[in-house]
C-alpha cells in the first residue's frame, strides 16, 4: 500500500476554551481529488492551516509523503511540495500576473536558477489559461480571472498536493464549469487536489472522495453518494441547493 | 528581460553619481566664494537621500521602522568611540560603524520578528528611545556620558597662502566630504538596484504584501525581513559615523534624536515607496524646497514647510514618483485615444 | 537604595498616571474610532498648554478656568482640521497617513514657536502651585493631585459616554465595522468629527495641566506624541480600557526607578520605553 500523500493524524487546535478541530485523522492518497464539505464553522478551514502551517496544531501531527512536518514552518511545507490557494486573493499590487507567479517559482524550491523559475510560469499560465493575461496588472483582473491567478500562483511552486479553499465562492455556473475543467487538468497534470467546497454539484463532479466534518471532528468519509445518502450528513447540513442550470 | 532592466538601471545610477561628482567644480566655477555653501546644502541633500533609501529599503519588507536613529547614533558613536580608546585610523570607524549598526539590527529585527504594524513600529522607536540612554550612561571615559565627545573632521585641507583664497579651503573641506556622501549614496543605489532588479524584490513584495500568502509560495519571511532590516542598518549606520566626522561631535540627544528617524521616513513617502529613485528625488526636492522657503520667508519657513508635506500626501498619494508614472500614464492614454480608432472610449486608461 | 522613599514613589507614580491616560485616551479614539495614525497629537497637547498659559499672562485665568475655554478651542481646532485633512486620507495607506500628520505636527509647532518662542514657559505664579497635603508619611503636591483628579474625571466620563450615550455607542459601532455603521444609516463621517474633536480636546486638557507642573517648550509635542503611542500599543490597539492599567504600570516603573534608583531621573525614559520595549516582545512570543 503505497504511503499517502498527505496524512493528518489525530489533529487538534483549540482557541482558547474552543476546539475548533478535534481529534481529526484522514489520509489522501496521491493522484486523487479529495474534498472536505461540512457546515459553517465546522473546522474546514482551519484544517487547512493545519496542514498548511499556517496554524499550529495544539495536538496531532501532519505527514506529507510519509515525512513529519508537523514543526515545520511554512514555507519548509512549500518547498516539500505542498501547494495553498486561499479563498480571498491577494495578489501582489503593482505586479503583473506574470511577476506575480514569478514569486512561487523562483522560491517554490530551493535555489531554483531564473530559467527554470521562467518554465514553471509557462506552464502555470498555460495551465490555468492565462498567457493572454501574463502582462496584465492584478489590479485589473476580474473575479475568475483572480481565481485562476491564484491556482496557477501556487501551482508556479511546482506543487505535489495543492490545498484549495472555496475556489467556486462567487462564480456564476458557467464560470464554476470552467473551474472545475481547471481543477480537474490540474489534477490529470499530477497534482494530488484537497479542497475546501459548499458548492455541492462541484464536490459531486469532481471529487473522489469526500470527508465531512461537524463541530471540527469528522462526521462521515466516503464517496460522494455514500455521504450524500448518510442521514447524520443530512441532518447536520447539506450545503446549497443546487443553482439552477448546475 | 530581467538582465536588461538591471544593466539600463546600473548605467542610469553611474551616470547619476558621475553627474553629481562633477557638481562642486561646476558650482565654484558659477559662484565662487559662495559654493561653499551651496555644496553644504548638497552635502545635506545627500545624506537625507542616503536616509530616505536606506529606510525605504526596509520599508519594502513591509517593517515600519522607527528605529533609524538608533542605528544612525550607533554608528556615529562606534566611530566616536573607537577614536576615543585606540589610535586605529580615521576610516576604519566607517565600517566598524556599519558592523555595530548590523549587529544591533539584527538583534532588534529577530526580536521583533512577531511584531507587526504599529506594533513593530512602537517597539523599534522603543529601542531607540533606550539605546540613547543606555549611551548617555556609560562610563564618561568611553564615550562622554550626556554631553558626549569630539571626532576629528575627515578632511582638513591645507592653507596654501598665493596659491589659494581663504574659502577654498572650506571648498575643499566641503568638496571632500559631499564626495564621500556621494559614495554612501552609490553603494546605497547599488543595493537598491540590485535587490529590485532580483529575486529578492518578489521575496520583499511578497511579505510585504501578505506573510502567510509569501511563506506558501515558499518565502521564508523572518529571513527576508531580517536581510533587509541588516542591510539597511549598515548604511545608515556608516551614514552616521561620516556625520559625526563631519559635526566634529556626538552627543546623545542630539545624535540618536527621533529627528533623524522623522526624516527618514518622511522623505521617501513624499518621493515615493519601494523605489530607487523616489527617496533621492525626495531628498533633492525637500532639502531644496527647505532652503528656499528658508531664504524668502526667514522665520517661520518650517510652516509652510509642514504645509508643502501637507499638500503633498493630499495631491501625490504615490509621492512625486506616482505623480510622474500617472502623468506617463495620461499622456500615453492620450495618444493612443488620438490615434484613429473606431469608438475609443474617451482616452480612458484601459 | 532607600527604601523609604518607597511610598512616596507610589504615589507620585500614581498620580503622574492620570495625564498619561488622558493623554493616551485621546489617541487611542482617534486610532480606534476613526482608524487615523495621529503623529500630530502631542500638539494638541502642546497647544492646550500654551493657550493656557496666554490666558493666564494675558488675563490672569487660572488654570483650571482655562480648561472651559481651552476645550471648546481644541475642539473646534480639531474638528477643523479633521474636516480640511484627515478625512480624506482615511482610506489611505497608514505610512500617508503619518506623513499628513507630522506635516500638521510641524505646522502647528512652528506656528507656536513663532508666536511664543523657544524658551520654556510655565503658569509659575498660581498661589497653589507650591502647596501639598501630607498623608502619613507622603507629600502630595495639590497640583498633582489636581490633574490627577481631573485626569480620572475626564477619563471615566470618556469611558461613561462610550457606554451608554447614544454617540458613544456610534463610536464604538464604527470603530467596530466601519461600513457595517454606513449601512445601518450612522452618519460615520459626523462620528469621525466628532471623535478627533474630542481627542483633540482631551489632549488639550492635559497640556493646561501640565503647563503648571512643568515648563514645556512649543517643541514638548512630538515626545509625548510617542509617549501617547507607546501606552496605546502597550494596551493594546482597541483596547481603549486598558489604557489606564498600562498608563497605571509604566508611570508607576518611572517613578519608582527615578525615585529609587540613584541618579534614576536620567532614566525615566529608558524605564518607560524598555517596559514597552520588553512587554510587547515578550507577548508577541507567546504563543496563542
Amino acid at each position: 500500500m503505497p504511503e499517502p500523500i498527505l496524512r493528518a493524524e489525530r489533529l487538534g487546535r483549540s482557541f482558547g476554551g474552543l476546539a475548533a478541530v478535534q481529534d481529526l485523522s484522514f489520509a489522501v492518497e496521491e493522484g486523487e481529488i479529495f474534498a472536505i464539505i461540512g457546515p459553517n464553522g465546522a473546522g474546514k478551514t482551519t484544517t487547512l492551516d493545519l496542514l498548511s502551517g499556517l496554524l499550529e496544531p495544539s495536538s496531532g501531527r501532519v505527514y506529507l509523503a510519509g515525512v513529519d512536518v508537523t514543526r515545520l514552518p511554512t514555507y519548509r511545507r512549500c518547498h516539500m511540495g505542498l501547494g495553498r490557494a486561499f479563498q480571498v486573493v491577494q495578489p501582489f499590487p503593482e505586479m503583473t500576473v506574470e511577476e506575480n507567479l514569478m514569486v512561487g517559482a523562483l522560491f517554490g524550491e530551493r535555489g531554483t536558477p531564473a530559467a527554470e523559475a521562467e518554465r514553471r510560469v509557462e506552464s502555470a499560465l498555460e495551465r490555468t489559461g492565462l498567457g493572454h493575461l501574463r502582462d496584465a496588472p492584478v489590479e485589473d483582473l476580474n473575479l475568475l480571472q483572480e481565481k485562476r491567478l491564484e491556482i496557477a500562483r501556487a501551482l508556479a511552486t511546482d506543487p505535489k498536493v495543492l490545498l484549495l479553499d472555496e475556489v467556486m465562492a462567487g462564480l456564476r455556473p458557467g464560470e464554476a464549469r470552467q473551474a472545475v475543467e481547471l481543477v480537474r487538468g490540474v489534477r490529470d497534470s499530477g497534482v494530488t487536489v484537497v479542497f475546501i467546497e459548499h458548492v455541492m454539484p462541484v464536490v459531486r463532479d469532481l471529487a473522489d472522495r469526500v470527508l465531512v466534518m461537524d463541530h471540527g471532528r469528522e462526521l462521515a468519509r466516503g464517496t460522494y453518494a455514500e455521504v450524500t445518502a448518510d442521514e447524520r450528513v443530512v441532518r447536520a447540513y447539506l450545503g446549497e441547493p443546487e443553482p439552477e442550470g448546475a | 528581460m530581467r538582465r536588461r532592466g538591471l544593466w539600463l538601471d546600473l548605467l542610469a545610477a553611474a551616470v547619476f553619481v558621475g553627474l553629481l561628482a562633477g557638481l562642486p567644480a561646476a558650482l565654484r566655477a558659477a559662484y565662487g566664494q559662495a559654493s561653499v555653501s551651496y555644496l553644504a546644502l548638497g552635502i545635506r541633500a545627500v545624506g537625507l537621500a542616503v536616509l530616505a533609501l536606506s529606510w525605504d529599503l526596509v520599508a519594502r519588507t513591509g517593517q515600519l521602522s522607527l528605529a533609524h536613529a538608533a542605528f544612525y547614533g550607533a554608528g556615529a558613536y562606534a566611530a566616536a568611540v573607537l577614536l576615543k580608546l585606540t589610535g586605529a585610523p580615521l576610516w576604519l570607524g566607517v565600517p566598524l560603524a556599519g558592523a555595530v549598526a548590523a549587529v544591533l539590527a539584527l538583534g532588534l529585527g529577530a526580536a521583533t520578528l512577531r511584531l507587526y504594524g504599529i506594533y513593530f513600529a512602537i517597539a523599534t522607536l522603543a529601542f531607540a528611545e533606550v539605546l540613547k540612554t543606555v549611551v548617555k550612561s556609560l562610563p564618561f571615559a568611553v564615550a562622554g556620558g550626556s554631553v558626549g565627545t569630539n571626532l576629528p573632521p575627515l578632511f582638513r585641507p591645507v592653507f596654501v597662502a598665493g596659491e589659494m583664497e581663504r574659502w577654498e579651503v572650506a571648498f575643499l573641506r566641503n568638496r571632500g566630504y559631499f564626495l564621500v556622501y556621494l559614495g554612501l549614496l552609490a553603494l546605497a543605489v547599488l543595493v537598491s538596484v540590485l535587490v529590485q532588479r532580483s529575486r529578492l524584490r518578489y521575496a520583499f513584495t511578497a511579505v510585504r504584501t501578505n506573510e502567510a500568502v509569501a511563506g506558501v509560495m515558499g518565502v521564508d519571511p523572518a529571513r527576508t525581513k531580517l536581510v533587509a532590516f541588516v542591510i539597511s542598518s549598515v548604511i545608515v549606520g556608516m551614514l552616521g559615523a561620516i556625520e559625526a566626522h563631519r559635526f566634529g561631535s556626538v552627543n546623545p540627544d542630539a545624535t540618536f534624536s527621533v529627528h533623524t528617524t522623522v526624516l527618514a521616513l518622511v522623505t521617501p513617502i513624499f518621493g515615493g515607496l519601494y523605489t530607487t529613485v523616489g527617496p533621492i528625488l525626495a531628498a533633492l526636492v525637500l532639502s531644496g524646497v527647505e532652503e528656499t522657503l528658508k531664504r524668502t520667508l526667514a522665520d517661520g519657513y518650517l510652516v509652510a514647510y509642514g504645509v508643502v508635506l501637507v499638500v503633498s500626501v493630499l495631491f501625490m498619494p504615490r509621492g512625486l514618483v506616482g505623480l510622474l508614472r500617472g502623468l506617463v500614464r495620461r499622456e500615453r492614454a492620450r495618444r493612443a485615444a488620438a490615434a484613429p480608432r473606431a469608438e475609443a472610449l474617451g482616452g480612458r486608461d484601459a | 537604595m532607600d527604601l523609604t522613599l518607597l511610598p512616596q514613589a507610589l504615589v507620585s507614580g500614581v498620580l503622574a498616571s492620570g495625564l498619561y491616560a488622558l493623554v493616551a485616551v485621546g489617541l487611542a479614539l482617534a486610532i480606534g474610532v476613526i482608524g487615523i495614525v495621529n503623529f500630530a497629537h502631542g500638539e494638541f497637547f502642546m497647544v492646550g498648554a500654551f493657550l493656557a498659559y496666554q490666558l493666564f499672562v494675558s488675563f490672569g485665568f487660572d488654570p483650571l478656568l482655562s480648561i472651559l475655554f481651552v476645550a471648546p478651542v481644541l475642539f473646534v481646532i480639531g474638528a477643523a482640521i479633521y474636516s480640511s485633512t484627515i478625512r480624506f486620507v482615511l482610506k489611505a495607506p497608514e505610512l500617508n497617513q503619518m506623513l499628513l500628520t507630522f506635516g500638521i505636527g510641524i505646522v502647528l509647532q512652528n506656528l507656536a514657536l513663532m508666536v511664543w518662542g523657544g524658551d520654556p514657559r510655565s503658569i509659575g505664579g498660581v498661589p497653589y502651585r507650591a502647596m501639598g497635603i501630607q498623608l502619613g508619611g507622603v507629600s502630595v503636591g495639590l497640583v498633582p493631585l489636581g490633574s490627577f483628579v481631573v485626569s480620572v474625571l475626564l477619563v471615566g466620563a470618556l469611558y461613561w459616554v462610550l457606554a451608554r450615550t447614544p454617540l458613544g455607542r456610534a463610536m464604538r459601532a464604527v470603530a467596530q465595522n466601519r461600513v457595517g455603521a454606513g449601512l445601518v444609516g450612522l452618519e460615520v463621517n459626523r462620528v469621525y468629527l466628532v471623535a478627533f474633536g474630542l481627542s483633540a480636546l482631551l489632549a488639550g486638557i492635559g497640556g493646561v495641566m501640565i503647563a503648571v507642573i512643568q515648563s514645556p517648550t512649543p517643541t514638548v509635542g512630538l515626545a509625548y506624541t510617542l509617549k501617547a503611542f507607546a501606552i496605546v500599543v502597550l494596551a493594546g490597539l482597541g483596547n481603549i480600557r486598558g489604557i489606564v492599567s498600562a498608563a497605571i504600570v509604566v508611570a508607576l516603573a518611572e517613578s519608582l526607578v527615578a525615585t529609587l534608583v540613584p541618579n534614576g531621573d536620567a532614566l525615566r525614559n529608558a524605564v518607560f520605553f524598555a517596559l514597552i520595549l520588553g512587554t510587547l516582545v515578550y507577548r508577541s512570543w507567546r504563543r496563542p
